[in-house]
C-alpha cells in the first residue's frame, strides 16, 4: 500500500523530470498530456491506497515507510518518509483528483503559449511538491515540501516573465511565504531541541511531557506554526500576497491559489492539532484570524473590478472559514470545506478562464456583461460555482460552511463571535458572488464583448470543457459527503487523526442553518438588485459613501502601511548606508588604494629611461655610497 | 720580493677603473663604451694579480684568468650586438636607442 503511495508521489516529479530532459524532442501538447497523464496516475494510485484503508478497522489506518535515511545530524535523524493515514490519503485524493483535472485544462487554455512545456513541468512539478508536503513523514519532509510548493508558486506566477507585474507579484508572494517558511523553520528548532526528534508519532506522543500544557515553549512552537500556514494560506496579516498572483495564468490561479496550496496551511493545523491543543489561546488565535480574514476579504472584493481578483480574495474569506474551523477544533469540518472549496473554486477560475479566453484576455468585469446568451454552458457553470460558494442548497458549499458555523455555535462565547462574524461573512459572499455573476453575465452584451469576443463550435476548446462539467457535478454532489443529522463522513473519516468537536444538533443547528441561509439568500436579493442590470444604485452608494469605497479599492491600505512600515524605512536606510557608508568609506578606500599604487608605479616606471649611462651612474654612486659605509663602520 | 710595493699597482688600478668608470658615462658610441668596460675589468685583473704576488698563492692568477674568459665571451657579444645595431641601419648613439625604457 504505501508502495502505492510512493508511486503517486513520484509519478508527477517523473513527469517533470521527463518533460525537461526531453526539450523539443515532445510539443507542447504532449508535454501537457504527460503531466496531466501522470497526475490521473497519482490520483488512481491515491484512490487505490484510500479504498486500502477504507477496508481496515480505524485505529490501523496509519502505517509509516521510510525509504532511507535522509539527514543524520548528531542524534537526529530524519527518514524519507511517508505517512498514510486518513488526513494524509483525504489531502492526496483532492491534491491528484482536482490537480488532475486542472492540469487536462490547461492542456487546453496554454496550447500556444511560447513556453507551453516549460508550463507543464513546473505544473507537474508543483503537483509534487504538494504531495510531498500532504505525504511526509515528519515535519523536516513536510517543510521540503513546503518550501518546493513555494518555489513552484513563484515559478508560475511569473510565468509570464515578460510582463514586470507578473515578476513583481512572483517575488512578493515569494518574500512573504519567506516570513512564514522562517517562523515555521523556528518552531522547528525549539521540536527537535526539546524532542530530539521530528516524526509526527514521537512529536505528538512527547510533545505534552516535553513542552507542557500552555507553556511558554508550546505557545511559542504553536505561534511559528500558526505564522506559516497564515503565510501560505493568505490570512491576514499576510495575506496581500494572494491578490496579486492572479497575474499567473488562470489554470495557475485554480490550483495553487484556490485548490491547493493556499489550503496547506489548513492542513498543516491540522496535521499538528497535538500541539495546538497545548496552546489554546494561539488555537483561538487562529480562529480569530480566520474571522477577521474572511470578514476583510468578503469587504474588498465587493469592490473588485478584475475577475480573477474578485474570485482571490473570495479564496481568502473561504480559507478564513477554514481557519475558523480549525481554531475552534472542528478538524472535519474545515476539511470538508477545504474540500468543497477545492471543487467549487477551481470551477470558479476555470469559468472565469473560458470568459477570459473567450474575450481575447481581458479581465476587467466593466468590459464585461450580458455573456450568458453568447456563453449559456460557461454562465451555468458559472452559476453552479456561484451557488456552491454562496452556500445554497443543495449545492456543495452550503454543507461545508455550515458544518463550521454549526460547530462555533456549540463552541461557547468565542464561538458565538466567530459565528456571528461567519453569517455576516455569509451575506457578503453571497453578495460579491452574484454581484460578480451578474455583472458580468447578465444585462445587455457589452461593446467590447460584441466586437472581441470568438468561439467556435463550443465555448472553448473541448479539453477545457470536460473538467469544467466535471467540477460542476462534484460541486453539486460533493457536499453529500456530510449531512448534518443524517451521517457524517469526512469526521468519521479524520476522526483518528484529529478528532473534531461536536456539532451543534437538534434546534440550534436548525437556527444556525437558518440564519446561514437567510444571510446568503439576502445577500443575493441584494445583489440582484443592485447588479441585475447597470444602474445607477451602485453609483449612489459611490456618492454617498465615498470614504469607505475608497478605502476597500485601495483593500483597506493595507498594501500602502506595509510599504510605509517595512519598505520605506529599509530603503531609505540603503540609501543613507550607500551614502554615507559605502560611497565615502567603501568606495573611496578601495579606489583609493587603486589610484596609489598606480601613482607610485608610474613614478617608478619613469625611473626606467632606457640610458644606460644614467643605471650606470646610479649604480656606480650606490656603489661608492655602500663603500663609504661599509669604511666608515668597520 | 723586487720591484714597487703593492700600493704603486693598487693606485695605477684605481686610476684604471675610474678612466673606464668615466669613459662609459660620458661616451655615446657603444663601441667605445666596450672599450672603456675592457679598461675597467682590467684595472680588476691588475689588482687581482697584485694581491696574488703579495700573498703568494696563486688564487689571484686563476681569477684573472675567468675573468679574462668572461671578458672575451662579453667583447663577442657586444660587438655581435654593435654590428647587427649598425645593420639596421640605426645611429650608434646609445642615448638614442631608449626603446627599452619603461
Amino acid at each position: 500500500m504505501t508502495a502505492l503511495a510512493w508511486t503517486a508521489l513520484f509519478s508527477p516529479a517523473a513527469a517533470a523530470a521527463a518533460i525537461a530532459l526531453l526539450g523539443n524532442r515532445i510539443d507542447g501538447r504532449g508535454a501537457g498530456l504527460l503531466a496531466a497523464g501522470a497526475t490521473g496516475f497519482s490520483f488512481l494510485c491515491s484512490v487505490v491506497v484510500f479504498f486500502d484503508l477504507l477496508g481496515r478497522q480505524p485505529e490501523d489506518r496509519s502505517e509509516v515507510s521510510t525509504l532511507w535515511t535522509w539527514l543524520t545530524a548528531g542524534d537526529l535523524r530524519f527518514g524519507a518518509e511517508i505517512l498514510v493515514d486518513p488526513l494524509s490519503v483525504f489531502m492526496m485524493l483532492v491534491v491528484s483528483g482536482v490537480g488532475f483535472l486542472i492540469l487536462a485544462y490547461a492542456i487546453g487554455y496554454m496550447a500556444g503559449d511560447e513556453e507551453e512545456r516549460r508550463y507543464h513541468a513546473y505544473k507537474a512539478f508543483f503537483v509534487f511538491s504538494m504531495l510531498l508536503l500532504v505525504e511526509a513523514g515528519n515535519f523536516l519532509l513536510l517543510l521540503a515540501g513546503w518550501g518546493l510548493v513555494g518555489l513552484s508558486s513563484y515559478l508560475l506566477i511569473n510565468f509570464w516573465h515578460r510582463r514586470r507585474e507578473a515578476v513583481d507579484a512572483g517575488k512578493k508572494a515569494f518574500i512573504m511565504n519567506a516570513f512564514g517558511d522562517a517562523t515555521f523553520v523556528l518552531a522547528l528548532f525549539i521540536l527537535a531541541q526539546q524532542i530530539g526528534s521530528l516524526d509526527f508519532d514521537t512529536v505528538f506522543a512527547e510533545a505534552p511531557e516535553a513542552l507542557g500544557e500552555g507553556s511558554t515553549l508550546s505557545v511559542l512552537v504553536a505561534l511559528g506554526l500558526l505564522g506559516g500556514a497564515v503565510a501560505k494560506s493568505a490570512q491576514v496579516p499576510l495575506h496581500t500576497w494572494l491578490p496579486d498572483a492572479m497575474e499567473g495564468p488562470t489554470p495557475v490561479s485554480a490550483l495553487i491559489h484556490a485548490a491547493t496550496m493556499v489550503t496547506a496551511g489548513v492542513y498543516l493545523i491540522v496535521r499538528s492539532s497535538p500541539l495546538f491543543e497545548l496552546a489554546v489561546d494561539v488555537q483561538d488565535l487562529a480562529g480569530i484570524l480566520g474571522a477577521v480574514t474572511l470578514l476583510v476579504a468578503g469587504l474588498v472584493a465587493l469592490v473588485q473590478t478584475d475577475i480573477k481578483r474578485v474570485i482571490a480574495y473570495s479564496t481568502m474569506s473561504q480559507i478564513g472559514y477554514m481557519f475558523v474551523g480549525v481554531g475552534l477544533g472542528a478538524y472535519g469540518a474545515s476539511l470538508f470545506h477545504l474540500m468543497t472549496h477545492a471543487f467549487f473554486k477551481a470551477l470558479l477560475f476555470m469559468a472565469a478562464g473560458l470568459v477570459i479566453h473567450a474575450l481575447s484576455g481581458e479581465q476587467d468585469i466593466r468590459r464585461m456583461g450580458g455573456l450568458a446568451r453568447e456563453l449559456p454552458w460557461t454562465y451555468r457553470a458559472f452559476l453552479v460555482g456561484s451557488l456552491a460558494l454562496a452556500a445554497i442548497p443543495p449545492f456543495a458549499g452550503f454543507f461545508s460552511k455550515d458544518a463550521i458555523l454549526s460547530s462555533a455555535a456549540n463552541s461557547g462565547s468565542l464561538g458565538w463571535i466567530l459565528w456571528s462574524v461567519g453569517i455576516v461573512g455569509a451575506f457578503l459572499t453571497a453578495l460579491y458572488a452574484f454581484r460578480l455573476l451578474f455583472v458580468v453575465f447578465f444585462g445587455e452584451v457589452s461593446a467590447f464583448a460584441r466586437e472581441h469576443l470568438h468561439r467556435g463550435r463550443f465555448e472553448g476548446p473541448v479539453v477545457m470543457l470536460w473538467p469544467v462539467a466535471v467540477l460542476s457535478v462534484l460541486s453539486i454532489v460533493g457536499g453529500f459527503l456530510q449531512v448534518p443529522g443524517a451521517w457524517a463522513g469526512v469526521d468519521t473519516w479524520i476522526d483518528p487523526v484529529a478528532e473534531s468537536v461536536e456539532e451543534a444538533s437538534g434546534a440550534l443547528a436548525v437556527f444556525s442553518i437558518l440564519a446561514s441561509l437567510a444571510a446568503a439568500l439576502a445577500g443575493i436579493a441584494v445583489a440582484w438588485a443592485f447588479y441585475r442590470r447597470p444602474g445607477e444604485r451602485p453609483a449612489y452608494i459611490r456618492r454617498r459613501f465615498p470614504g469607505a469605497v475608497r478605502t476597500l479599492e485601495h483593500k483597506l491600505y493595507v498594501d500602502e502601511a506595509y510599504n510605509l512600515a517595512f519598505y520605506e524605512p529599509s530603503s531609505r536606510l540603503a540609501t543613507w548606508l550607500t551614502r554615507r557608508i559605502e560611497e565615502p568609506l567603501v568606495l573611496r578606500s578601495l579606489g583609493g588604494l587603486g589610484i596609489g599604487v598606480r601613482d607610485v608605479s608610474d613614478r617608478v616606471a619613469a625611473a626606467q629611461t632606457g640610458r644606460v649611462r644614467g643605471y650606470v651612474l646610479a649604480l656606480a654612486v650606490g656603489l661608492a655610497v655602500l663603500a663609504v659605509v661599509f669604511l666608515l663602520v668597520a | 720580493m723586487l720591484g714597487p710595493g703593492i700600493a704603486a699597482y693598487l693606485i695605477l688600478s684605481v686610476v684604471l677603473f675610474a678612466t673606464g668608470a668615466f669613459g662609459v658615462l660620458i661616451r655615446r658610441s657603444p663601441l667605445i663604451i666596450l672599450l672603456a668596460l675592457e679598461l675597467m675589468l682590467n684595472a680588476g685583473n691588475l689588482a687581482l694579480i697584485a694581491f696574488s704576488r703579495q700573498l703568494g698563492n696563486g688564487d689571484g692568477q686563476i681569477f684573472a684568468l675567468t675573468v679574462m674568459v668572461v671578458a672575451a665571451a662579453e667583447a663577442v657579444l657586444g660587438l655581435g650586438l654593435i654590428v647587427a645595431v649598425s645593420r639596421k641601419r640605426v645611429e650608434l648613439d646609445v642615448d638614442k636607442l631608449t626603446t627599452l625604457s619603461g
